[in-house]
């Protein structure tokens, strides 16, 4: 029973990790349509660049995420500006070539990583890593208490920023109907872009989540594209604090997994229960569209 | 009406033709518009309503054809840069934005097609006034989704409305709505009309259509088979017999 109490604690906080790191797909693809499939490779870059700045300068991991926001923000606008003049404008059949696109870039990124930091393991170091807070018998790592404060932040800023601010309104509406939100006057494409923008600058955040969480390796994001996806179909495509609640799920049902059944099983968990999502509520759990 | 057309008109169709493949959905079709006037489109399904209105709004690229708004050339221009030059419409099928509330979907126009910069304040004040015209204040923090048919058609109009439009195209905006709802919808697109709006009407209801319009012009084919007074339009025989399909 300790064991499962355990489990489910330490669920939640990986769970609300994984919600940090999926809420930028929870825009680019649950909201923007964009099948974003390089997403957890953007994540790791942005982990990369946060290991470096954390090498080199010393700086804290979340200030160092912090730092590359902005430039993230910029590198997202750019990525949608040149999907959408190759692949997005050209077509219907663009969302199938988008993911050849974005399977091309994830690699591109790979490549990129490993040529400039090799193929080891990398890990930051920070007072809050390998430290834990004793309640009783259980022992929860700083670490996972972080991403449990990041995620919160995260999920709460995106969702007052898509329903208070007028270019939040505009994502909202081009989820919807991009014609529609033309005919109000407002150009679809900037909007999606801008949105794209905000999808990658909160990376910054996520990526230093990833290494302050684990090492992380070049291709840790293959295993990420199974868990992020899962976690954003089965919120219900765009939705913020759906994000959150389909996470935690995700995360506890992992943890227990681990605990009961070895740790073989746990990378399936994703795969299995987005299946089960498709095939049970296919609009997910908070789904946008009825 | 001879005064209006004296003066300068709003909006200048000429020579506009579209093809889709082989085939031409507008022929050679040329039409002026004054300020002011309350503009009736008919014609059988189609006819090239729709797709008239959507080369105005931008939906469409024409070639060739050259639509004038306010003696500008706007055939170049992407649509939501037509939405803030002032020309608007409503959908056929009201496409809300499901997940906001009735005001929200007004602040998004509001937001995006002010012509200059005003406040939070202002631009909510704007969309209550317009709810209130539109009877639809009462509904202001209702979801979109929670409307009957005859307050989606309003709300399609109120939207319209808050991108500040000099000419309002309504496409079908009483299709299925019962006798005393298309009154309530004619009575506020009559109240628009009465403040400088110019609006081009489309409709499958005669007796609106001709209620309403100083002008109506009649599409067969892709092209007009006649245009004047709705009482002219009437009585022309081409236009009964591509209505009887005689």
């Amino acid at each position: 029973m300790d064991l499962l109490l355990d489990a489910v604690v330490i669920g939640v906080l990986l769970g609300c990790f994984y919600a940090a790191v999926s809420i930028g797909l929870s825009v680019s693809f649950g909201l923007l349509d964009v099948p974003h499939v390089a997403h957890p490779a953007f994540l790791v870059l942005a982990a990369y660049l946060v290991f470096f700045i954390n090498e080199h300068y010393g700086i804290d991991p979340l200030v160092a995420g912090l730092i590359i926001t902005p430039l993230f923000f910029v590198f997202g606008l750019a990525a949608y500006r040149l999907y959408y003049e190759t692949f997005e404008r050209r077509g219907s059949d663009a969302g199938v070539r988008g993911i050849a696109f974005f399977f091309g870039v994830a690699f591109i990124i790979e490549v990129l990583i490993i040529l400039q930091f090799g193929v080891d393991q990398r890990s930051v170091t920070a007072a809050y890593i390998g430290k834990s807070w004793r309640i009783g018998d259980m022992r929860i790592p700083y670490r996972m208490l972080v991403a449990f404060g990041v995620a919160m932040a995260l999920t709460l800023l995106l969702t007052l920023y898509l329903s208070k601010t007028y270019m939040g309104r505009a994502i909202r509406a081009v989820a919807q109907d991009q014609e529609a939100l033309r005919l109000m006057g407002a150009n679809p494409i900037r909007v999606k872009q801008w949105a794209f923008g905000i999808a990658t600058a909160v990376l910054g955040l996520a990526g230093a989540l990833l290494i302050i969480v684990a090492p992380i390796d070049p291709t840790l994001d293959r295993a990420y594209i199974g868990r992020t996806f899962c976690v954003v179909v089965m919120a219900g495509l765009g939705s913020m604090s759906g994000t959150l609640v389909a996470a935690v799920i995700l995360g506890v049902a992992e943890s227990i997994v681990l605990t009961m059944f070895g740790a073989s099983w746990a990378p399936a968990i994703a795969f299995a229960m987005l299946l089960g999502v498709l095939a049970v509520r296919p609009q997910g759990l908070f789904g946008r569209r009825s | 009406m001879t005064n209006a057309e004296a003066r300068v008109p709003l909006l200048r169709i000429v020579s506009l033709t579209k093809r889709f493949g082989g085939f031409t959905a507008l022929d050679n079709v040329s039409v002026d518009i004054p300020p002011g006037e309350r503009f009736g489109l008919i014609g059988p399904n189609g006819s090239g309503k729709t797709t008239l209105i959507n080369c105005i709004s931008g939906a469409f690229r024409t070639e060739p054809g050259t639509v004038l708004f306010r003696d500008e050339d706007i055939t170049p221009l992407q649509p939501h840069v037509r939405t803030r030059r002032g020309i608007a419409r409503s959908f056929q099928i009201p496409r809300p934005f499901r997940s906001m509330t009735v005001a929200e979907n007004l602040m998004v126009a509001l937001d995006f097609a002010a012509h200059e910069h005003v406040s939070v304040a202002q631009r909510r004040d704007t969309m209550m006034s317009i709810l209130t015209q539109m009877g639809l204040a009462s509904k202001a923090n209702a979801s979109a989704t929670k409307l009957s048919q005859v307050e989606l058609r309003k709300m399609e109009l109120a939207r319209a409305m808050a991108t500040h439009p000099k000419l309002l195209i309504s496409d079908e905006a009483m299709a299925g709505l019962s006798s005393s709802e298309v009154d309530e919808v004619l009575d506020l697109l009559m109240s628009l009309a009465s403040q400088d709006i110019t609006i081009i009407m489309i409709e499958h209801i005669m007796q609106a259509v001709m209620r309403f319009s100083d002008r109506v012009m009649c599409l067969d084919a892709g092209k007009i088979i006649a245009i004047g007074t709705p009482s002219e339009v009437m009585a022309n025989q081409r236009v009964q017999e591509a209505y009887l399909g005689t």
